[in-house]
């Protein structure tokens, strides 16, 4: 160990430059990873694809291990635990009839009211292969990235309900923010009052629940699933149950990232409804009974309808499926839908 | 000729040891993989070496190291970049102030020691993420990465002792 011998007087305050320019350098890169962390996440996208391969083949034994640690603690509790979900099961039956029953007078009503389906959702199936617990942050990683179709912001689900969200997608891997995690924030929606709230993670088991609406009335034991709100994930998503915890609520998450294996990531795309293109007919001079535009002012319209070459000055009057050869002019697809 | 050639290059390669031990610790404690289902947080492999030879032979463990091995820490962890190399910065300047009292440490007043450091170390990375997310995280997972820290320490510390004695310690010049 040190034993204070070394004769080191002669670097003894000659680092003070180097560590203050080198300290204003650490502080910079937190400040721009703040404003603009693509760069970063590029290069961590980078390396986990390059040590994928290794990556999950070093796991398997790591999984091993893990699985027989927890199995060892389960193995005092077995016999209650499998009482106690026979029962668990036998209710379950029950409300698996129910459910049925259930959607499938929901279909009917969807029918009657001429109600708009839910937009399909598809989903990637994929392999965790690295898991890290770190002080700030929680995340795992999967076989499936860019290639197979995983986009950053989409969410990942498991048997039990849903785990997190993209957050870095590499070529053949990706990364994901685990709900309790500290960055982590979910728009929700509890049943059965239907309040709607944020999901926050605070590195905490249980994410918290912010942004209640006022005068929300929520129990412990209600049901918190994804809400939609803002077009990223898709509604309906089970999440967990609410838990009284401390001055306000939190969530007791169904799914536990550490035990997750078989993943899937949830891609969900709202259609953006497009606006149908102008006709000449719609311009507010035609519409007052004016003579049509003069030449200049339709030159500039068919450029701003269309970013193709340059339309001669009647294509202004022609119909928008003609505005764009080989494809289907948006209103039309609105009419069909 | 030779024989001074042969010791330049013995030389080199023990000065380049505390860095690749500092950067390789670092690379296996951010392995995505854990026995304990992610119990028991990785320690800070990395602040080891740096810690170490700080005291020991800041010639060869330069503040850019800890820079360096800071930031890989950040890329490899999937933190928010910067925290943990201004932790590791902050560590070093705190080392490299007070190196006379850690300096003259040994036996578990040493393990002391870098107990501070890496209390320290987590502190800063404590204040940093707190103003990054402008909220304070809990403070468990980090008292837990400091404990599982210090008490990796105790065999690296003997491990790190054999380096510096036998490879490191030997190829010195008139340091």
């Amino acid at each position: 160990m040190a034993n204070g011998t070394w004769r080191n007087a002669r670097i003894r305050g000659g680092y003070q430059l180097p560590l203050a320019v080198l300290f204003v350098l650490a502080v910079a890169i937190v400040l721009i990873g703040k404003a603009q962390s693509s760069l970063f996440d590029r290069a961590r996208a980078h390396v986990t694809d390059w040590i994928a391969p290794e990556l999950a083949w070093a796991h398997r034994p790591f999984d091993w291990v893990s699985g027989w640690w927890a199995d060892l603690g389960e193995a005092y509790s077995v016999y209650r635990e499998n009482v106690r979900l026979k029962e668990e099961n036998a209710r379950l039956r029950q409300w698996q009839t129910a459910a049925v029953a259930l959607e499938a007078r929901v279909k009917r009503y969807q029918l009657l009211l001429h109600a708009v389906p839910d937009p399909a959702l598809s989903t990637v199936l994929a392999k965790v292969i690295g898991r890290a617990r770190r002080p700030f942050m929680e995340t795992m990683i999967l076989d499936a990235g860019r290639s197979s179709g995983v986009k950053p912001g989409e969410a990942v689900v498991d048997a039990r309900g849903m785990i997190g969200r993209i957050f870095l997608a590499g070529d053949h891997t990706s990364w994901v923010i685990p709900l309790s995690d500290l960055s982590s924030r979910v728009p929700v929606i509890i049943e059965p009052s239907h309040a709607r709230a944020i999901l926050a993670g605070d590195n905490a088991k249980a994410p918290s629940l912010e942004s209640l609406a006022q005068g929300a009335t929520i129990a412990a034991g209600d049901q918190v699933l994804s809400s939609g709100d803002g077009g990223i994930l898709p509604p309906g998503l089970p999440i967990g149950t609410v838990v009284a915890g401390g001055e306000g609520f939190r969530v007791a998450l169904l799914a536990d990232p550490a035990l997750s294996q078989d993943v899937q990531v949830v891609e969900f795309k709202k259609p953006v409804e497009q606006p149908p293109q102008p006709s000449a007919g719609d311009l507010p001079i035609s519409a007052a009974g004016l003579p049509p535009a003069s030449a200049p002012a339709a030159q500039s319209l068919g450029a701003a309808a269309s970013p193709a070459p340059a339309q001669p000055p009647n294509a202004v009057k022609a119909p928008p499926q003609q505005a764009a050869p080989g494809g289907t002019a948006p209103g039309d697809e609105l009419d069909d839908q | 000729m030779e024989r001074v050639s042969a010791v330049m290059t013995s030389r080199i390669v023990a000065s380049a040891i505390p860095a690749t031990l500092a950067v390789l610790g670092t690379l296996i404690a951010n392995m995505p993989v854990s026995f304990l289902g992610g119990i028991v947080p990785p320690p800070l492999l990395g602040l080891m070496p740096i810690y170490f030879w700080c005291l020991l032979r800041p010639d060869i463990m330069p503040p850019f190291w800890a820079f360096a091995v800071g930031l890989l820490e950040d890329l490899l962890s999937g933190g928010p970049p910067g925290v943990w190399a201004v932790a590791f910065i902050v560590t070093y300047a705190a080392i490299d102030r007070q190196r006379e009292s850690f300096a003259g440490l040994a036996g578990f007043a040493a393990i002391v020691g870098f107990a501070t450091a890496a209390a320290i170390a987590c502190a800063a990375a404590y204040l940093v993420v707190a103003l990054y997310y402008w909220r304070f995280p809990p403070l468990a997972p980090v008292m837990v990465e400091l404990a599982t820290t210090v008490l990796f320490y105790l065999p690296a510390a003997v491990l790190l002792g054999w380096i510096q004695r036998r490879i490191v310690g030997p190829s010195r010049g008139d340091f």
